[in-house]
């Protein structure tokens, strides 16, 4: 553009929510809510072979006050889900879900009393991924397109104030 | 050997001890002695079931000092077995195991709807608490001298039994209706 | 002169809500522990945050469809609960498998032994803040995944047993795989070893740590590693063989302190018995059928289903809704040497394609609940440790 003719090479012009995006897709701090087989995949992809920290998201926080990527991997049960509320609540905005493996989309293979048939129904999920459980390929293509709904984030407040409506129209 | 010698032993083998000693001291609350697939299983009165299993621990020629499981049978379903014992339509399932001896054990309990109380066993083994708890939380038994008797696996909250017959598979709703109000979580 | 300090509090007891969500719950468990300072006076277990109706669920489907749950029971070692719970449907029917079909359950058995043991180390030092050991053990592991990846299609959830059999025989490289991983795999663990048994942190956070005697133990229903510990010489494996364990030459590993460290140390001798079982095994691997002669039970062969009306028929009968595999009435309870202890199924049979009842009698929740008597008196880091060195999986827990 024509500022950056002026000023020389030593410069760049982007926009703010180009920046923050670019900051906050290539450092995800993951929450990971494992409960159940899904967990062991998981620290799969987090281990030597997949290692996870080649997409910038292997900070593992188990506190949400940290963290901005919730990891739902595994099965959750109608005395469970009330906590995963309470954690996903906690975490600071902006903040996205994951929902691993077939219990936590839609029950999975337990079609039972228990357990709660698509956590989806109480958080709101960005991304879903299939198996039970999933391999570690399947959770690596999920955080990247985590990265790629990151990209199209804006900062502003408007932005903001809508995402904040979807969120609560999906909690009810 | 001859032919006669075979069929006598065939028709009468010999109990084994622990049956014989059982039956000994309580003959009458034994109800049933099944051997089937090797495994032993004896019916006890309700009314005796402590004494019985506080025998089988504590003799020392017996000494099944390791209870490996407790559970329960809704046997609503099952007609044969509702009539032979009186339609008691729960039964407490002990399964006791001998470290010295390796000789493994079942005792079964009827307990009826109309006297829904059983003796807790926690006195004789530490192991009891949970696994009564987890029967109570599951069928609704109660148990008599339990120092905890509360819920286990499903909320403090919850309603009914699901573990029974007559509670359906999916549930009554409970998975979709939510108290996220809920104090102690 | 310096005065000792005085460590006791004059406050009230402190209440912490341990979990459900705590990097060392390991997913759903949650301890209530009432605190006077750092000493732990009491500790509260709640459980069944991961409840999922598997008992249940045996009421519903039939004998084969159940062997998908038996995965989800216990996590780590899925081949381990295939294995058990098929054989106890087949001692409902008063089968047993040809010598092939045993010997490779063992095998697939012990390897997932070694699985298993390998994520609890990983985890429970990783815990007390070792993390290079999670990073070696699951380098091992990953080496196991693909053997059972390529023997059953699947890296955790296998579904590898059927009753009356296996789902398919080994593939071709699969002997040369297994005893490459059993070559390299004792130096690994050697490795390992150097890098924890005497480790002064280790021995420090795990030495006399979550203590109980074998009179305790028994009492709260210990199996597995964590009664072995006590000095209990006892492994299902010995005193009531299954599936031809009595065939290989292995030894038991005991401890005698009870505690910590002493898990720690029969869990990774009996990985090298595992190895040792795998090794026999593969050596003496007979040759023959793996699944028993019955087309009542184990389907017939896909040239047979395709072929022949018989095939056709039997393919139907096992598979069709209603039909199925149906045992004679009675009852049997089944017990195996999982790698966390006696891993039981109580089936009892109506004669019908499903069971009546099915129970599973889960040796975490014996572990579990022996909790408070482990920790009373110790320090709250301690609970870290002793949780950790029990392996409690929340499936097999909750069930």
């Amino acid at each position: 553009m024509g500022l950056e003719s002026k000023l020389g090479d030593s410069f760049i012009t982007t926009t703010i929510d180009k920046v923050v995006n670019w900051g906050r897709k290539n450092s995800l701090w993951p929450m990971p809510f494992g409960t159940a087989c899904c967990a062991i995949e998981m620290m799969a992809t987090l281990a030597t072979k997949f290692d996870l920290s080649r997409f910038g998201a292997e900070a593992i926080r188990f506190s949400p006050r940290q963290s901005d990527l919730m990891i739902v991997s595994g099965r959750i049960s109608i005395k469970m889900m009330p906590v995963l509320r309470k954690i996903y609540d906690q975490m600071p905005e902006p903040k996205w879900v994951i929902s691993m493996g077939a219990c936590a989309s839609c029950g999975g293979v337990f079609d039972t009393y228990t357990l709660v048939q698509g956590v989806d129904q109480f958080i709101p999920v960005d991304v879903y991924v299939p198996g039970c459980p999933p391999r570690p390929e399947d959770l690596i293509d999920a955080v990247m397109q985590i990265q790629k709904l990151i990209g199209d984030e804006t900062v502003s407040v408007a932005r903001m104030a809508k995402r904040e409506e979807i969120s609560q129209a999906t909690l009810g | 050997m001859s032919e006669e010698q075979t069929d006598a032993e065939v028709v009468e083998p010999p109990e084994p001890i622990v049956i014989q000693q059982l039956r000994e001291r309580f003959s009458d609350h034994i109800l049933t002695v099944i051997d089937q697939r090797g495994e032993l299983s004896v019916v006890v009165d309700k009314d005796a079931s402590f004494q019985v299993l506080e025998f089988l621990k504590v003799d020392f020629n017996l000494s099944y000092d390791f209870l490996v499981d407790v559970t329960a049978i809704d046997y609503s379903q099952m007609e044969d077995v509702l009539i032979e014992y009186g339609y008691a339509r729960y039964m407490v399932v002990y399964h006791l195991n001998a470290f010295l001896t390796n000789e493994r054990l079942r005792v079964k309990v009827p307990v009826s709807e109309k006297d829904f109380t059983i003796k807790s066993v926690v006195a004789l083994w530490n192991s009891a608490n949970w696994l009564e708890r987890e029967i109570y939380d599951m069928f609704g038994i109660n148990f008599d001298g339990h120092p905890d008797l509360r819920r286990i696996l499903m909320p403090d909250d919850f309603e009914g039994f699901p573990l029974r017959k007559d509670y359906p598979l999916r549930g009554r709703g409970e998975r979709e209706k939510f108290n996220f109000g809920r104090e102690n979580v | 002169m310096s005065k000792p300090v005085d460590r006791s509090t004059t406050g009230e007891p402190m209440t912490l809500s341990f979990g459900p969500q705590h990097p060392a719950t390991h997913g759903t468990l949650r301890i209530v522990l009432e605190l006077d300072g750092e000493t732990v006076l009491k500790a509260t277990p709640h459980l069944g945050y991961l409840h999922t109706g598997f008992e249940k669920l045996g009421e519903h489907l039939d004998y084969n469809q159940y062997i998908v749950v038996t995965d989800r029971m216990n996590y780590l070692s899925p081949l381990s609960n295939n294995f058990g719970y098929a054989l106890a449907v087949e001692k409902l029917f008063g089968m047993e498998l040809p010598k092939r079909g045993q010997y490779v359950r063992v095998i697939m058995a012990e390897l997932s032994r070694i699985a298993d043991h390998l994520i609890w180390l990983g985890t429970s030092a990783l815990d007390l803040g070792a993390f290079s050991v999670f990073l070696y053990g699951f380098q091992q592991r990953e080496k196991l995944y693909k053997i059972f990846e390529d023997t059953t299609g699947a890296r955790l959830t296998t579904s590898y047993t059927r009753v009356g059999g296996l789902l398919r025989d080994l593939y071709p490289g699969f002997e040369n795989d297994v005893r490459s991983f059993i070559r390299d795999f004792p130096k690994k663990l050697k490795e390992i070893h150097t890098l924890l048994t005497k480790n002064r942190i280790w021995m420090d956070r795990t030495k006399d740590v979550g203590q109980i005697s074998s009179e305790y133990a028994i009492n709260y229903g210990y199996t597995g590693p964590c009664l072995r510990a006590t000095g209990v010489d006892r492994d299902l494996r010995k005193i009531e063989p299954y599936s031809s364990y009595d065939e290989f030459d292995f030894d038991v590993p005991v401890g005698s302190n009870g505690d910590a460290y002493d898990r720690y140390l029969v869990r990774m001798e009996e990985m090298i018995q595992s190895c040792r079982i795998v090794t026999q095994a593969l050596d003496n691997l007979p040759d023959g059928p793996i699944n028993v002669e019955s087309h009542k039970i184990s389907l017939p062969s896909k040239q047979e289903t395709y072929g022949h009306i018989e095939g056709l028929i039997h393919h139907f009968k096992i598979i069709m809704d209603g039909h199925g595999i149906q045992p004679p009435v009675g009852e049997i309870y089944c017990a195996t040497e999982s790698p966390n202890g006696e891993l039981g199924f109580y089936i009892v049979s109506d004669g019908s394609g499903t069971a009546y009842r099915v129970r599973v009698r889960p040796p975490s929740f014996f572990h579990f609940q022996a909790f408070d008597h482990l920790i009373r008196g110790g320090m709250v880091s301690d609970v870290v440790a002793v949780l950790g060195s029990l392996n409690i999986i929340a499936g097999e827990l909750d069930r």
